[in-house]
């Protein structure tokens, strides 16, 4: 007979099946205690060194609030990354197989599987995923395919916690095995409050926050109640970094269907670019 | 509540934009002509045999444009061959049922096209039935890709296959209305499609208009009476940046104004038909701009 966890794995849907509470399992998790989150954004920088990302995209980020009227004011804050879901949409959704669902509870990406169809980054509720710019510092990286968190599985299988967690000046970030009791966060989660973002979707994320507030949690109030400096902020990114992906539109700009004329006429201007790519690989294979 | 101020946060882009709002307006048009086309050989209406050559060429121009955006829309164009790879191909993928569709489906409307050219109505008939069945897929299958994403709650709703089929039927009688109004213009009288035909055809339109306006008030519904993200996202994304491609050109310009020409005496002249077929070709592009964009807009902010 199958345990409770077993059949909870099997009656959901297309799923993955997920590792939580499963004897036998790990399931590597972190735990973000935000009320040691000082904002020094540490653990951007480290993860940014760590894998050489490039500009313009994140793996993880530290999203930042002002609270309350004052006197009465504080300062929150919230470091983002990839949930590593135990449910994940985006692996769900690959066409190609690329991303997947390791058996310690990493989700992951096979650069060499995936097409750039950024599927998956349409599936995922948290904006975890990005494609990998055109022009990147090391050459020999790869390029026009999805990248994301890994959980730095490369450091925890010999032993070593995540970058971003090594950097966290505060100890904010917590990682370990949540099937393994004896760990820092199953302690932690048995005798705190966690909340997770976005739970009603049912993708069981394996990142849990101590202290998190609504305010940055929320969805449409992230864009509601940005303030003036941010909006403007990010238009001007949006102007001025098109990116690979044509549909971005500005709010206050130019009228909407006038900026989506705009992006076509932009994914065009990228096709003698990829096909020059597509004909050097040609080349390449058959002369070389 | 509501005192908090976002003060920092790093910004994303729309993983899909014009690119595949186009790819989806195109397929519906596919679509949507192929249905008449199928009139005259499959379901036997043999008034609408004339029109059937006509009808099903442009569903295969339609869809000849879309793999040229898919494949360069990837990041890594040359590998969309992996997504009919045994080895790569997810089964649980949307996209994957997406890639089949789109490959048998204009293959099925050729050897369909065929058997019309040779007037070989058997066989018309039996590939004709194969073909709209992936016509109608191949449409079904771009309201689901969207919709089979829990996080984006403008596009997870059911009603989306039923959107995308409806306005497919309707923007592909529109174009279809014109490209005949067009071909009238060129060939000999004997070979003209007669107007009244053409009339019957908008008359379907105008029927498919009615039930797209069902769709969008159920989905207003839903939307209204929705979570706070549904509500925000209805005020915010519909009402608010996308409301030119949702207010005006999908209800305005390609729903409303067709609609009072289509009931009205209007209908009787010519002109009248087709402003309304352009309007309504026009006013689909507006859905499929709001939905594949706007059903990402919001997230870019979170």
């Amino acid at each position: 007979m199958p345990d409770s966890h077993e059949k909870t794995r099997r009656s959901y849907g297309l799923q993955t099946a997920g590792t939580k509470g499963v004897a036998g399992t790990k399931r590597y998790a972190m735990i973000i205690d935000l009320r040691k989150c000082i904002g020094c954004r540490s653990c951007m920088v480290a993860c940014k060194a760590e894998f050489g990302i490039p500009l313009g995209v994140w793996r993880t980020w530290v999203k930042e609030g002002d609270k309350g009227r004052y006197p009465n004011t504080k300062r929150i804050f919230m470091p983002r990354l990839c949930n590593h879901c135990d449910y994940p949409v985006c692996v769900r959704n690959c066409p190609t197989q690329a991303t997947f669902k390791h058996k310690d509870g990493f989700v992951l990406q096979r650069y060499n599987r995936c097409i750039g169809c950024r599927t998956c980054m349409v599936a995922c509720p948290y904006n975890a995923r990005h494609l990998i710019p055109a022009k990147r510092t090391d050459g020999n990286l790869p390029t026009m395919v999805v990248d994301k968190c890994t959980f730095c599985i490369h450091r925890v299988k010999k032993g070593i916690v995540p970058s971003c967690v090594q950097a966290c000046v505060g100890g904010a970030r917590i990682f370990g095995d949540m099937n393994d009791p004896n760990s820092e966060v199953a302690k932690l989660a048995s005798k705190e409050t966690l909340t997770v973002l976005k739970p009603e979707l049912g993708t069981s994320p394996s990142v849990s926050y101590i202290g998190g507030d609504w305010e940055l949690m929320d969805e449409p109030h992230s864009y509601t109640n940005r303030s003036t400096g941010l909006k403007e902020e990010f238009n001007d990114f949006k102007r001025n970094h098109k990116g690979d992906a044509f549909g971005d539109i500005i709010e206050g700009g130019d009228s909407t269907m006038k900026q989506v004329g705009q992006n076509m006429n932009g994914f065009l201007h990228t096709i003698p670019h990829k096909a020059k790519n597509v004909f050097d690989a040609f080349v390449n294979f058959l002369f070389k | 509540m509501n005192e908090s101020v976002i003060t920092y946060n790093v910004f994303h882009h729309v993983a899909w934009g014009t690119t595949i709002s186009v790819y989806f307006w195109l397929v519906g048009a596919s679509a949507g002509s192929f249905v008449i086309s199928s009139f005259g050989w499959v379901f036997g209406i043999k008034r609408y045999k004339p029109l059937a050559l006509t009808a099903s060429v442009t569903a295969i121009a339609m869809l000849l444009i879309v793999p040229i955006l898919l494949i360069w829309d990837l990041g890594r164009p040359l590998r969309f061959l992996y997504l009919m790879l045994p080895g790569y191909w997810h089964a649980t993928g949307p996209m994957s049922w997406g890639t089949a569709l789109i490959f048998s489906y204009p293959i099925a409307m050729l050897i369909y096209t065929y058997f019309v050219v040779k007037n070989n109505p058997l066989w018309a008939k039996i590939v004709g039935i194969v073909s709209i069945v992936l016509a109608l897929s191949t449409h079904w299958y771009t309201g689901v890709v969207m919709e089979l994403n829990p996080g984006r709650f403008l596009n997870h709703t059911a009603l989306a296959p039923l959107l995308f089929l409806t306005g497919a039927f309707i923007s592909g009688i529109g174009l279809l209305i014109l490209i005949l109004w067009i071909q009238n213009m060129f060939v000999a009288i004997k070979n003209r499609i007669e107007w009244a035909l053409i009339e019957e055809m908008a008359q379907y339109m105008m029927y498919g208009l009615v039930f797209d306006a069902f769709l969008l008030f159920l989905d207003f519904m839903q939307t209204l009476y929705g979570s706070h993200s549904e509500v925000m996202g209805h005020e915010i994304v519909l009402m608010g940046v996308f409301r030119f491609p949702y207010l005006w050109l999908e209800m305005v310009i390609g729903l409303i104004i067709p609609f009072f020409i289509l009931v009205s005496p209007i209908k009787k002249f010519k002109a009248g038909i087709i402003l309304a077929a352009l309007l309504v070709a026009v006013g689909v592009y507006g859905m499929r701009v709001w939905w594949v964009m706007g059903g990402q807009y919001l997230q870019t902010f979170y």
